[in-house]
């Protein structure tokens, strides 16, 4: 397995390169890119901009493990109003073309947004609706589509069952699962996730959660890996049985308010415990 | 769309004379529920796919008809689903339905139009169709709605159907109101020509589509009801 963080961690002020450097030494191997979310890789951002980003990390000794977004709470592929699910549909687009153009095979998706307002039934019938021709694009892209599950902020395929039958129901093997296994919350447990969707599990999202803290206002449930409540060993076991071998990416959702830098060296090293599975 | 009524009949006698195929011919025998299907010009896909759903799980005889050259013939009932731009030979087919009888539901799918297609959408409703319509309204203008805004259907049977987030609440004119939403009237009945036009400001098509029963209930006892006869 290879170790990757996104650079949505890197510090604002330190810029892309610095941040590469850093993600370097401290001991990854690759980089999620987050489309949106960082200044240097924005919807507008040009083709040989996109290539010169990839440059950069290669240069680094890098290589982009897969290319990821936020934009989707915003616009999601869920929205009633069809000039949100344009949107919605183009955003995801951009990231296959940016993942072929940065050399990845993976791409990240938010797939839809239950609320008071959008209805579940509704919410599943759009995503099946844009996730069945994109899941063709991204197939003749070579690339898959990973739809994060998000349960508790989403709202949405909160059991790994339903998330199964979602991804039967769209029926495309470019289209499976960006596992984080910091997001089942108590509704679940992480290694019974990867075993139920073994192959179709593009990319884990590791971090931590304390399940016994409820997300309140701006108090988050997550945490460093190894602090909370998640069955390392377990998740770890779980891994092996399925025979996942492929990206692990650090998501941590709280930061270090001192010496950010090291919240990379940490998160690396608690990655090569989870890795050898040494607790 | 902004068109003159004489600008409407050069264009539907022009395409007459142009000699448009009889795409769709109706056979009211075997044909008693025909549903305008915009294709790529419509603004809800989902809400054709929610009809087409619903009509064929019900088992009800229906055909689909493209919008842009249906020609006028012969049906008991004429859904126009989530319209917005409607092309001339589309009102050429409402106009014609009703006047030979037919009952003609249009779902307005105005909701989330720019101002631009609203204007259109409600000149077109007008001018060809005497249905005034008054500007969207957002149902959920800050996301902190602690009720559901239900649309309640008073009739062919009392009914609640999920809101569509915004609505076309109706003007003042001849008809009775059918439907409420927050107090704002979104769907009437009235007599037209020998037929009925029954308008829904609030989309339904989606609430079929994403398989609500109570929505599938109300429309067919609607085509119950409105299939022919005078309601």
């Amino acid at each position: 397995m290879k170790k990757a963080i996104g650079d949505n961690m890197i510090p604002k002020e330190w810029g892309f390169e610095k941040g590469l450097a850093l993600v370097k030494q401290s001991g990854f191997d690759g980089i999620e890119l987050w489309l949106g979310d960082v200044p240097w890789f924005q919807m507008g951002t040009a083709d040989s901009e996109v290539r010169e980003l990839r440059r950069k990390v290669e240069n680094a000794g890098l290589v982009v493990s897969n290319v990821s977004t936020g934009l989707h709470w915003a616009s999601p592929l869920s929205a009633r109003d069809p000039k949100v699910r344009a949107l919605a549909v183009r955003i995801v687009e951009r990231e296959i073309e940016t993942a072929v153009l940065l050399g990845t095979d993976a791409i990240l998706l938010v797939a839809g947004l239950v609320t008071p307002e959008v209805p579940y039934n509704e919410v599943y019938q759009r995503c099946l609706e844009a996730l069945r021709p994109l899941g063709e694009k991204a197939a003749r892209a070579g690339v898959r589509i990973g739809c994060e599950n998000c349960n508790a902020e989403q709202r949405f395929l909160i059991s790994p069952r339903e998330f199964w039958q979602f991804l039967n129901d769209v029926n495309s093997p470019a289209v499976g699962i960006h596992l984080d296994v910091g997001n089942i919350h108590d509704t679940g447990f992480a290694e019974q996730w990867i075993e139920i969707h073994g192959p179709r599990i593009t990319r884990i999202h590791l971090k931590d959660v304390m399940t016994k803290r409820g997300r309140c206002g701006d108090q988050s449930v997550y945490t460093n890996l190894f602090l909370g409540d998640n069955n390392w060993p377990a998740i770890r076991g779980a891994m092996t049985k399925v025979g996942y071998d492929g990206w692990l990416v650090a998501e941590m959702e709280a930061r270090y308010r001192y010496a950010p830098d090291q919240q990379f060296y940490d998160t690396a090293h608690a990655m090569d415990r989870l890795i050898s599975g040494r607790f | 769309m902004s068109i003159t009524r004489r600008q409407f009949l050069g264009y539907a006698t022009g395409a007459v004379t142009a000699g448009l195929p009889r795409l769709l011919p109706l056979d009211p025998t075997s044909r008693r529920c025909v549903l305008l299907d915009w294709n790529e010009h419509g603004c809800f896909r989902e809400s054709v796919s929610g009809y087409e759903s619903a009509l064929t799980s019900a088992g009800a005889q229906w055909m689909r008809a493209d919008a842009r050259w249906m020609s006028p013939s012969r049906c008991a009932v004429l859904i126009v689903s989530a319209a917005l731009e409607i092309p001339p030979p589309a009102i050429r087919a409402i106009t014609s339905c009703l006047q030979t009888g037919a009952s003609v539901i249009i779902e307005s799918g105005a909701g989330f139009a720019t101002d631009r297609e609203f204007r259109a959408h409600r000149v077109v409703l007008r001018d060809y169709l005497q249905v005034h319509i008054e500007e969207p309204v957002d149902l959920w203008p800050d996301n902190s709605s602690q009720r559901i805004p239900y649309v309640d259907y008073t009739w062919p049977r009392p009914a609640k159907v999920r809101d569509f987030s915004r609505v076309v609440p109706l003007g003042r004119q001849a008809g009775e109101v059918i439907g409420w939403v927050e107090g704002l009237p979104v769907a009437f009945k009235r007599p037209g020509g020998r037929g009925n036009l029954i308008f829904l400001g609030s989309p339904l098509g989606p609430a079929l589509w994403a398989g609500d029963a109570e929505a599938r209930r109300w429309l067919l006892d609607c085509l119950g009801a409105a299939g022919g006869e005078r309601v």
